[in-house]
């Protein structure tokens, strides 16, 4: 146990951060299987990050008492439980309390976690492998979700932790005692947490918005927006490489970042097709900002300053309140736009349906049956295949009609990538903003 | 870390963000948004997949719609999707779908693309309900002779004038019922008209 403690307190943090975006790709099925509103499954991911936010800097303050395996084991196993409870929840309500739950035992595991790594392999490498994991179960998180949820159910996401998460208790308790944490030293590195606090922010709306414009807006399944958002981390991954190559500065280097999501963001803004194919550079460029900023800042943040889990604690709470303030921004903006484009949605299709070369006892129908799906929309983007499902028609009829149903879904695929641009480009601005606070002049020490 | 590798950092990103960018908005990345429906007071030319009197009447309503609208300063699919809601009509929509249908009627006898009475004669009589021999004796009247007695715009907006479009609208998913009213309002436009054609000549 003691050779694997290691690895497997790595897995568990690189679970923990994961989870603060692995429901991502499930929200789709989780709005429709729990009955929730847009608003309501936002906030499946809203209070894990807030409670892991504001909970991390107490949690640290808390660890300076305590014994840092137990504190380890105890997180890791009220992760584990709560996980299960989300596994089970059945209604949104359950999920978001045991979300909250599973938070609170995030905040302990990953502090915990820490100290044990740092204990193990030692300051430099124990807390490179915490920052390095915590990065990777970042980005991989919606990628391992989608797959997940494509392949079993949401549900899956939460199951499969438990067993992860019950190895590393005992593994956690087989670590030898930590070194005793040091007094306060530092006051907090502001900069490099504000920094990733307005970016974390501004991946959100790379991650979540895009996800679900994949799933809810063009239609995709959660495995193919999984495999389409997994150009994010590939890119993060090349990003170190190129940053060997050129060797820029460290201010050089999360400026280019910062300024590479904005770009990326913009590019998610401007897409000139539903074709999955656009979502591709783009999202390299937000992949590569990911990889030169994320672990720069966090190691930045925490650099010789002690106490370690203090300073790793105001980390993980700028982090994710960031993706908090992103989601709070976020989320009204893209409910409301989602809602203003349903007029001119219907008025397209009204318009193409009108217009159609068909009989007019098929358009009366196909009006009938369409009507019946915008009406149910609420706030959703409506499954107009239906409606089709039920004409009669003749071969040439059949063919005009299947192409009228492509030009529908093209209208709604038009509808939900307009509905998303400002709210891209506000992630956006918000990577701009991150970018001002490293290029801003720096105060001279008298 | 070098001055130039820098350098080259900020010049890469910048080249590859405004290489993106400038791909995406040639490509339309700035217009990609659904489509916008047109003027419905610019004349656009209506067509219909049918035939006889089923393919006039979807020419007119689709003529009429636009008239409607433009009278009312909306688009045509708002007007639409207003009166295909179910909700009660109001004056102004009812008026205005009353007047651009009657419109439709004369733009369309102006353009020529109304047919005579005499084409529509054997479809007409196909779903009425008339004593056989009655009914063999109107198909054997000559062309010449029906389209001298019934001109297809007068027949029109009198049927137009005659309807109830109120209780049209609360029966648009009603086929039999909406068939039923526009049959008897035709029956007694025709009726009509050629009572007044034979007053005119006594």
């Amino acid at each position: 146990m003691r050779r694997a403690a290691g690895p497997l307190l790595a897995l568990t943090v690189a679970l923990v951060l994961a989870d603060s975006a692995v429901v991502t790709l499930a929200l789709p099925d989780i709005l429709v299987e729990l009955d929730a509103s847009v608003a309501q499954v936002a906030w499946v991911l809203i209070s894990f990050n807030l409670v892991l936010g504001l909970g991390a800097v107490p949690t640290a303050a808390g660890l300076a008492r305590a014994d840092p395996r137990i504190f380890a084991a105890l997180g890791i196993a009220v992760f584990a439980g709560a996980s299960a409870w989300c596994g089970v929840a059945g209604s949104i309500d359950v999920l978001i309390a045991a979300r909250c739950v599973q938070a609170v035992g995030g905040a302990l595991a990953l502090l915990g976690c820490l100290e044990l790594m740092v204990a193990e392999w030692g300051e430099r490498r124990g807390v490179a492998v915490w920052v390095a994991a915590g990065v990777v179960g970042t980005a991989a998180g919606p990628v391992a979700g989608g797959l997940l949820t494509e392949a079993f159910s949401w549900e899956a996401i939460f199951w499969v932790q438990v067993p992860f998460a019950a190895l590393a208790v005992p593994a956690a308790l087989a670590v030898r005692a930590a070194p005793v944490d040091p007094p306060d030293r530092h006051p907090p590195a502001v900069r490099p947490n504000l920094t990733l606090a307005l970016l974390s922010a501004a991946l959100t709306a790379a991650l979540f918005l895009l996800v679900l414009l994949l799933v809810q807006g063009w239609s995709r399944s959660p495995a193919t927006a999984a495999l389409t958002v997994s150009v994010v981390p590939v890119a993060a991954l090349a990003a170190r490489p190129l940053a060997r190559l050129l060797r820029p500065s460290a201010e050089v280097e999360v400026a280019v970042g910062c300024f590479l999501v904005a770009g990326g963001l913009a590019g998610l803004a401007l897409l000139p097709s539903a074709h999955l194919g656009w979502t591709v550079a783009p999202q390299a460029l937000v992949g590569l900002g990911l990889g030169l900023t994320m672990d720069r800042l966090t190691a930045q943040a925490m650099e010789l300053r002690l106490p370690r889990a203090r300073h790793a604690g105001w980390t993980i709470g700028a982090r994710h309140l960031g993706v908090v303030v992103g989601l709070a921004i976020l989320t009204p903006v893209f409910t409301a736009d989602l809602r203003a484009a349903e007029v001119p949605a219907q008025e397209a299709i009204t318009s193409l349906v009108i217009d159609a070369p068909l009989p007019v006892e098929d358009k009366i129908a196909l009006a009938e049956g369409l009507g019946e799906e915008l009406v149910q929309q609420q706030g959703r983007i409506p499954d107009l295949h239906r409606a089709f499902t039920t004409l009669d028609l003749d071969p040439d009829e059949r063919r005009a009609a299947d192409t009228l149903e492509r030009a529908l879904d093209s209208q709604l695929e038009r509808a939900a990538t307009w509905a998303f641009r400002d709210s891209f480009l506000i992630g956006a601005g918000l990577a701009l903003v991150a970018l001002l606070t490293v290029l801003a002049p720096r105060r001279r020490r008298p | 870390m070098t001055r130039g590798g820098s350098a080259g950092m900020v010049g890469l990103a910048l080249a590859l963000v405004g290489g993106v960018l400038a791909v995406q908005l040639a490509h339309g990345g700035g217009t990609f948004e659904p489509l916008r429906v047109a003027d419905p007071c610019v004349v656009r030319e209506v067509t219909s997949q049918s035939d006889g009197i089923e393919g006039l009447t979807e020419r007119l309503v689709l003529i009429g719609v636009d008239e409607a609208a433009c009278e009312l300063g909306v688009s045509r699919e708002t007007l639409t999707l207003e009166l295909g809601r179910g909700g009660e009509p109001t004056d102004a929509e009812v008026t205005a779908l009353h007047d651009g249908l009657v419109a439709a009627v004369r733009r369309m006898k102006d353009d020529g693309t109304l047919p005579p009475a005499s084409e529509l004669v054997d479809e007409a009589l196909d779903s009425a309900d008339l004593n056989r021999f009655l009914e063999a004796a109107l198909r054997a009247l000559p062309d010449s002779l029906v389209d001298a007695a019934l001109k297809t715009d007068d027949v029109l907006v009198r049927a137009i004038d005659d309807l109830d479009l109120r209780q049209v609208l609360a029966d648009l998913d009603d086929q039999d019922r909406l068939e039923e009213q526009v049959e008897a309002a035709v029956t007694r436009a025709v009726q009509d008209s050629l009572a007044d054609r034979v007053r005119d000549l006594v």
